[in-house]
C-alpha cells in the first residue's frame, strides 16, 4: 500500500497542475477569504468539498426493469467559519441554515475554468453571508443563555496534500440492465414470495476536497452495490423479508453473476422455510449470536456509540434534545469483558483474504486517520471523532465520515477489528448454549444467526419499529432474522416473529464467550436507525471484523404488530 | 366511442411510430379482469368498479450555463395508479368528506419492460392495498353520515359517463442529445457579455408521456402525448436586494419544432436585457388604477382567478371558496367575454398548446365545453365526481400519476366580442388614466403563475408574480419599467373591472400545480384593459448582492 502512495504522489505532481477543477476550487478559494461584509469579520476557514461523479442505478422485479438511471453530478460542498477555532459560526441551532438568496450553484459538467469559478463564487458567498447570520444570532441567543460547558467549535488540523491520478473508469451499463434483470427474474421461480427485487447502484468518479489550511486532495472514489431483497407472507399474515447484499470500493470487483444467482436462491429458500417457521415465544437467558451474526451485534450495538454528539447552543426557550450516545462520559470504564480488545483501522486494506470496505486515506475533513484503540482489555479508550471538539476530546482522529448537524460532520467506524483473547470453536460455544440452559431448566436456548442489520425494513415499518420499541426508541435494535431454537440434544428449530427487548451496549457485558472464528461484516453506514437500506444520500462505508458471541441474559417478546390479512385474490402466477 | 374521423388527425404521426406492442394494455386487461372477479366474489363489501391508469414517461434534459453544460439526464418510467370503488354510485368510498383529501392510489413504478410477470404481480399487489384502504373508508364514511348532518350537494359520488376504446401507438420521444448540447452550450454563452446576471441558463427537455387505461366499464385506452420546452432564464440582485428575474419559455410537441436557434439567440439577448433594464428600473410606487394585461399575462391570470374556481369538485366542498358555487346562470364577467376550455386543441397561432390530449385520466374523451357565454356562467370543469346540475364528465378529470384525479383545467380560452386593435387598447389606457386623474398606467407585460387560494379558511385572495411591468404616461413619455411590483386584490372585484381586450389572442403554456399534482395547461387570452388594479412593493430580500466580484474581473485573475 505505501508503495502505491508514494507512486501516486510523485505522478499528481504534474496532472495537479492543470487539472482545471482543482485549479478552480484553488484560486477561488485564495480569493475568498478576502471577503468581508462592512466592518464584520472575514472567513478564519474555507473549504470546498465537491464530488465528481458518474452515478449509475438499475432496479428490477421478476426479470422486468422498473427503472434505471445514469447521470452525471458534480456537487460542490462550501463551508465558511467567520470568528475563530473559539467560538465561530457553528454548533448553533441555525448553523446549517441557508439565511440568504438561493443561487444556483450547481457546477458545469463541462471542465470550463471561469463557469467553475462563477460557480464557486455565488455558493462561497451564499455560505459566507449565512456564516455571519448564523455567529450573529448565535451571540445573540448566548446573551440570554448561558451554555453549560464552554467548548471551542473547531479544533486545529495540520494540512494534508494527497492528489491520486485521474483514473476514468468504465462501466458497461447494458451489461448491468441485463444482471439486474435477469438477477430479479431469479425470484419466478419462487412463487410463494410475495415481493422481490434486486438493485443495482455504482458511483465512480473523484473526491476533491481544498482548505485554506493548505490541504488539497484528490482521490478517486467508487462504489458498486447489489442488493436482492425478498418478502413473503406466512398464513398468519406475518411479513417476513431478508435481503441479500455485495457491495465494493471497486465495482469492476463485485462478485460474478453465478455467485449473486446462488444468493439469490439462498434468500428464496430462507423465506420459504421463514414463512412455514412457528412463532416464537418470550424468552429470557442466553442467546449464542454465530458468524456474521455477531458482527452484526457489534456493528450496531457498540459502532453507532462510539460517536460523540454535542447540542448546539438553542435558542432560548426552545427545548431540544440530541439522542446521546449510550457510551458518553463512559471512557475508563469497562464496557466488555477484560478479554477483548477492539481497534478501528481504515489503513488495513484486506484481512485474510477478505478485501476490506471501511479503508479510506483522508476523511470528509481532510484528516488522515491512523489505527484507534477503542477498546483495551474490555476498557473503552476511545471515541471516533470529528473536528468538532466533543466534552474530553480535543484533536480528530480522522472519522469524520457522514454529514452532520450544525455545521459539523458526523464520525463514522471505518475497519473495525473485534478480538477476544480467548475463545472458544463454535461447536463448543453451541454447547455451552446447551449446557447453561440445562442448568437453569430451560427448555431450549436461542442461536440468532442473522440480524437484520443494514436493514431491508419500508421506510414505515422502520418507523413502526422505533415506536414500538418506545423508550430509549434512539437505540432500538434491528429485528434478529434467522432465529433457532437448539433443544438439549442438539436440534435446532427456526422460529419467526421475535424482538429483542432491552439488547444494548451493557448487554456486551455480559458476553459469556467469544469464537475463534472471525467474521467481515460489509455494510453502508448512513447514520439512519438500523443502516436502513437504501436511505439517506451519503454513507460510509465500514467493515466489522468479529467473532460469534454467547450473550447472556437477553430477553426476546413475540412482535406485537397487528398482522395484515392475506391478499383476497389469489397471486397471478397460481391463476396462470 | 370516437368518431372515425378523429383517429384519421392522429394517422399523419402515428405512421411514423412502431407499432403497438399491446403488451402492457393486454397485460391491465387480462389483470383487471381477474382481480374484479375475484374481489367481486370474495371481498366484502365488493367493488363495483375498478381501473388501471399506467402513465409512461420518457424524459430527456439538457442544460447549460455560460457556454458549459450544467444538467444532462435521460429517464424511462411506469407509474401505476389504481381506482377501487366499494359501496355504489350514489355513496363510495370516493365520498368527499369536509377537510378530508382522499389518497388511495400510491403511482406504484411498474416494469418499464414489456414484461407480463413482472407486471401482473404489482397490479395484484396494489388492488389488494387500494381495495382495503377503499373498503376501510366507505365504512368510515356511511359511520360519519349518520352523525353528520345532510350535505347541502347531495349529489352522487361517481358519473355513469360513456366507455372509451382508442389505441393509437406509443409516442416515441425523439431527443438528438449530441446536437442540443452543443445548442445548448452555444446559446448560453451569449449572456456572458452581459456581466450583472448572477446565473443564467438555457435548458431544454422533452418528455413523452404514454398513458393505458383499462376499466370494469370495458374503457381500454391507450394514448399519448409529448412535451418539449426550451427555457431561457436569467437573475441578477439588484444593490438594494431586490432578486430579479425574468425567463422565456417555448414549448412544442416535439423537440424538433422547438424555435431555431436565431429565434433563441434574440431570447437570450432579450431575457439578459430585461433583467440589465431590471437592475436600473426605479421602484414601483403603490398604486391603483388603470392597467393593460398582455394577452399572456391575461391568460395566468383567468387559470388562476377564474379557472381555479370553477373546477367542479370545489362546488361540492364545503371548506372552499365556492366563489361561484350558486353563480350558475349569472353573470360573472363583462357580457363581452366567453371563456371556453378546449382540450382537443391543438394549436393556436402555430403555437403547440401543453393543455391539449385526447382522453383525460378517468378514459373520457377530451371534447370543447363553453363555460361562460357572454359573461354568463354555464357550467364547471367535470370530472366524474358529480355536483349539483352536472351528473357528466366534460373531460377534466386529470391528475399527476401518484395523486387522485380531481377536476382541472385543460386548455382556457378567453374569447372577446369587444375587440379593439394594440393600439387603440394603449389609447384606451392613456384616457382611463387621465380620466382617472392618475399619473400614470400600468402595462403588465409578463407575469408568471403565482398561486391561487380558494379554501374558505383563507383569505380568498390571488397571487399572480409580475416579471416586466411598466408605467404607461399619458404624456406621451416613453414606457417605464418598474421592479418589485405586486398585484393585491380580491379574485370576483378584478373581472367586473374588464373594459375592453385587444384582437390578438396570445398563448401561454404551462404547468399548474393543484392537489391532483402537476397537470400541462394552456390559456389563451387576447390582452386586457382592466379600469382598476392595486398593486403594492413586494417583500425583498434584505441581502446585498455578491461581496467580490465576478471571479474574471477579480484581483487573483
Amino acid at each position: 500500500m505505501k508503495f502505491l502512495i508514494s507512486i501516486c504522489l510523485l505522478a499528481s505532481a504534474a496532472s495537479a497542475q492543470d487539472d482545471v477543477i482543482l485549479r478552480a476550487m484553488r484560486d477561488e478559494l485564495a480569493r475568498s477569504l478576502t471577503l468581508k461584509l462592512t466592518n464584520l469579520e472575514s472567513p478564519y476557514y474555507i473549504e470546498y468539498e465537491l464530488d465528481d461523479v458518474k452515478q449509475y442505478t438499475a432496479t428490477a422485479s421478476l426479470g422486468g426493469l422498473l427503472g434505471s438511471s445514469d447521470g452525471r453530478f458534480r456537487v460542490p460542498r462550501v463551508h465558511v467559519r467567520v470568528g475563530n477555532f473559539d467560538f465561530d459560526n457553528t454548533n448553533y441551532v441555525g448553523s446549517a441554515f441557508n439565511f440568504g438568496t438561493r443561487y444556483d450553484v450547481r457546477l458545469p459538467l463541462d471542465n470550463s475554468y471561469p463557469v467553475l469559478r462563477q460557480s464557486l463564487w455565488l455558493a462561497t458567498d451564499q455560505s459566507y453571508k449565512s456564516a455571519l447570520e448564523a455567529i450573529s444570532r448565535k451571540r445573540a441567543a448566548l446573551r440570554n443563555i448561558s451554555v453549560a460547558e464552554k467548548l471551542p467549535d473547531f479544533t486545529k488540523s495540520t494540512a494534508v496534500k494527497l492528489v491520486e491520478p485521474l483514473t476514468t473508469g468504465s462501466l458497461n451499463m447494458d451489461t448491468w440492465l441485463a444482471r439486474t434483470r435477469s438477477l430479479s427474474g431469479v425470484f419466478n421461480d419462487y412463487p410463494k414470495l410475495k415481493t422481490s427485487s434486486a438493485e443495482f447502484s455504482a458511483l465512480d468518479g473523484t473526491h476533491y476536497f481544498v482548505s485554506s489550511e493548505g490541504t488539497e486532495v484528490r482521490q478517486h472514489s467508487d462504489l458498486g452495490v447489489v442488493r436482492l431483497r425478498a418478502g413473503a407472507q406466512a398464513a398468519d399474515g406475518m411479513l417476513l423479508r431478508d435481503a441479500a447484499v455485495f457491495q465494493s470500493l471497486d465495482h469492476t470487483r463485485l462478485p460474478g453473476a453465478a455467485e449473486m444467482e446462488r444468493a439469490a436462491r439462498a434468500l428464496a429458500e430462507t423465506l420459504s422455510k421463514l414463512v412455514q417457521a412457528p412463532v416464537g415465544d418470550t424468552y429470557s437467558g442466553p442467546v449464542l449470536f454465530e458468524g456474521v451474526a455477531g458482527a452484526q451485534i457489534f456493528a450496531e450495538v457498540l459502532g453507532k456509540n462510539l460517536s460523540l454528539s454535542r447540542k448546539p447552543v438553542l435558542e432560548p426557550g426552545s427545548p431540544g434534545s440530541i439522542p446521546a450516545s449510550e457510551l458518553e462520559g463512559r471512557q475508563g470504564a469497562r464496557v466488555l469483558p477484560d478479554t477483548f480488545q477492539i481497534v478501528d483501522d481504515p489503513t488495513q486494506t484486506e484481512y485474510q483474504g477478505h478485501k476490506l470496505f471501511g479503508s479510506f486515506k483522508v476523511d470528509d475533513e481532510g484528516v488522515q486517520p491512523q489505527p484507534l484503540t477503542i477498546i483495551e482489555k474490555g476498557v473503552l479508550k476511545n471515541f471516533i471523532l470529528t473536528r468538532q471538539p466533543v466534552r474530553g476530546f480535543g484533536a480528530s482522529n480522522g472519522r469524520a465520515r457522514l454529514p452532520g448537524s450544525f455545521g459539523a460532520r458526523t464520525a463514522a467506524i471505518s475497519n473495525l477489528f473485534v478480538q477476544a483473547s480467548e475463545t472458544s470453536s463454535v461447536p463448543q460455544l453451541k454447547q455451552k448454549l446447551i449446557d447453561t440452559c440445562k442448568q437453569r431448566n430451560k427448555p431450549y436456548g436461542i442461536l440468532v444467526r442473522k440480524m437484520d442489520f443494514p436493514s431491508s425494513a419500508s421506510l414505515d415499518e422502520a418507523r413502526r419499529l422505533l415506536s414500538s420499541a418506545g423508550q430509549g426508541a434512539s437505540h432500538a435494535v434491528s429485528l434478529p432474522v434467522l432465529i433457532y431454537r437448539v433443544y438439549p440434544d442438539g436440534r435446532e428449530e427456526l422460529v419467526r416473529g421475535l424482538r429483542f427487548r432491552g439488547l444494548n451496549v451493557r448487554s456486551l457485558k455480559d458476553i459469556m464467550a467469544a469464537g475463534n472464528d472471525t467474521n467481515a461484516l460489509d455494510y453502508l453506514e448512513n447514520g439512519f436507525p438500523f443502516a436502513l437500506m437504501g436511505a439517506g444520500s451519503e454513507a460510509a462505508e465500514v467493515t466489522v471484523v468479529a467473532p460469534s458471541i454467547l450473550v447472556d441474559d437477553l430477553e426476546l417478546l413475540p412482535l406485537e404488530d397487528e398482522l395484515p390479512k392475506l391478499p383476497i385474490v389469489p397471486p397471478p402466477a397460481s391463476s396462470r | 366511442m370516437r368518431p372515425v374521423g378523429f383517429l384519421g388527425l392522429m394517422l399523419c404521426c402515428a405512421a411514423a411510430l412502431g407499432a403497438p406492442s399491446g403488451v402492457v394494455l393486454n397485460t391491465l386487461s387480462e389483470e383487471l379482469q381477474r382481480n374484479f372477479i375475484g374481489l367481486k366474489q370474495k371481498a366484502d363489501p365488493p367493488p363495483y368498479f375498478l381501473s388501471y391508469e399506467v402513465t409512461e414517461q420518457e424524459f430527456h434534459v439538457a442544460g447549460a450555463t455560460l457556454g458549459a453544460l450544467n444538467a444532462s439526464a435521460d429517464s424511462r418510467s411506469r407509474y401505476l395508479d389504481v381506482s377501487v370503488r366499494v359501496g355504489s354510485p350514489k355513496l363510495d368510498n370516493y365520498h368527499r368528506v369536509r377537510g378530508e383529501r382522499t389518497q388511495f392510489t400510491s403511482g406504484a413504478s411498474i416494469s418499464i419492460d414489456d414484461n407480463p410477470a413482472a407486471i401482473r404481480q404489482r397490479l395484484w399487489l396494489e388492488t389488494d392495498r387500494v381495495y382495503r384502504s377503499a373498503a376501510e373508508r366507505l365504512i368510515k364514511i356511511r359511520t360519519n353520515q349518520e352523525v353528520k348532518v345532510a350535505e347541502r350537494d347531495s349529489s352522487d359520488d361517481f358519473s355513469t359517463d360513456p366507455i372509451s376504446t382508442h389505441t393509437e401507438a406509443v409516442h416515441e420521444t425523439k431527443f438528438d442529445r449530441q446536437k442540443w448540447e452543443e445548442r445548448v452550450r452555444k446559446l448560453s454563452i451569449a449572456f456572458a457579455q452581459h456581466p450583472a446576471l448572477l446565473n443564467s441558463s438555457v435548458l431544454v427537455s422533452a418528455q413523452g408521456d404514454t398513458r393505458y387505461f383499462v376499466t370494469s366499464e370495458g374503457s381500454r385506452i391507450q394514448h399519448g402525448r409529448g412535451f418539449a420546452r426550451v427555457i431561457i432564464s436569467a437573475q441578477a440582485k439588484s444593490p438594494d436586494g431586490m432578486d430579479l428575474a425574468d425567463a422565456e419559455y417555448y414549448d412544442a410537441v416535439d423537440s424538433a419544432n422547438l424555435p431555431k436557434d436565431d429565434f433563441l439567440m434574440a431570447s437570450v439577448a432579450r431575457v439578459a436585457g430585461h433583467v440589465e433594464a431590471l437592475l436600473k428600473a426605479p421602484v414601483t410606487e403603490p398604486i391603483v388604477g388603470p392597467a393593460i394585461f398582455s394577452g399572456r399575462a391575461s391568460g395566468v391570470f383567468f387559470h388562476e382567478i377564474f379557472g381555479h374556481r370553477i373546477e367542479g369538485h370545489r362546488q361540492k366542498d364545503d371548506t372552499e371558496g365556492q366563489t361561484f358555487t350558486k353563480s350558475l346562470g349569472e353573470r360573472v364577467l363583462p357580457d363581452f367575454l366567453s371563456v371556453d376550455f378546449d382540450a382537443t386543441l391543438r394549436k393556436v397561432n402555430g403555437i403547440d398548446l401543453n393543455g391539449w390530449y385526447e382522453f383525460d385520466d378517468e378514459g373520457i374523451a377530451a371534447k370543447p365545453i363553453r363555460l361562460v357565454d357572454k359573461g354568463i356562467l354555464k357550467a364547471f370543469l367535470m370530472s366524474r365526481s358529480p355536483i349539483e346540475g352536472f351528473v357528466h364528465s366534460n373531460g377534466h378529470g386529470r391528475r399527476q400519476p401518484g395523486l387522485e384525479v380531481v377536476s382541472r383545467q385543460s386548455n382556457l380560452i378567453v374569447n372577446s366580442t369587444k375587440t379593439v386593435p394594440a393600439v387603440r387598447l394603449r389609447e384606451m389606457l392613456i384616457e382611463e388614466v387621465k380620466r382617472q386623474g392618475k399619473p400614470y398606467g400600468l402595462y403588465f407585460e409578463d407575469i408568471t403563475g403565482g398561486f391561487t387560494t380558494t379554501g374558505r379558511a383563507g383569505l380568498q385572495a390571488f397571487k399572480v408574480i409580475p416579471v416586466l411591468v411598466y408605467r404607461v404616461y399619458p404624456d406621451g413619455r416613453p414606457d417605464e419599467l418598474i421592479r418589485g411590483a405586486d398585484i393585491v386584490g380580491t379574485p370576483l372585484a378584478s373581472f367586473s373591472k374588464i373594459l375592453a381586450t385587444s384582437d390578438k389572442m396570445e398563448v401561454f403554456n404551462g404547468y399548474c400545480g393543484a392537489e391532483s399534482g402537476s397537470v400541462p395547461v394552456s390559456a389563451i387570452s387576447p390582452a386586457i384593459l382592466i379600469s382598476e388594479i392595486e398593486i403594492q412593493k413586494k417583500d425583498k430580500s434584505q441581502e446585498r448582492p455578491p461581496l467580490l466580484p465576478r471571479p474574471e474581473q477579480g484581483p487573483t485573475e
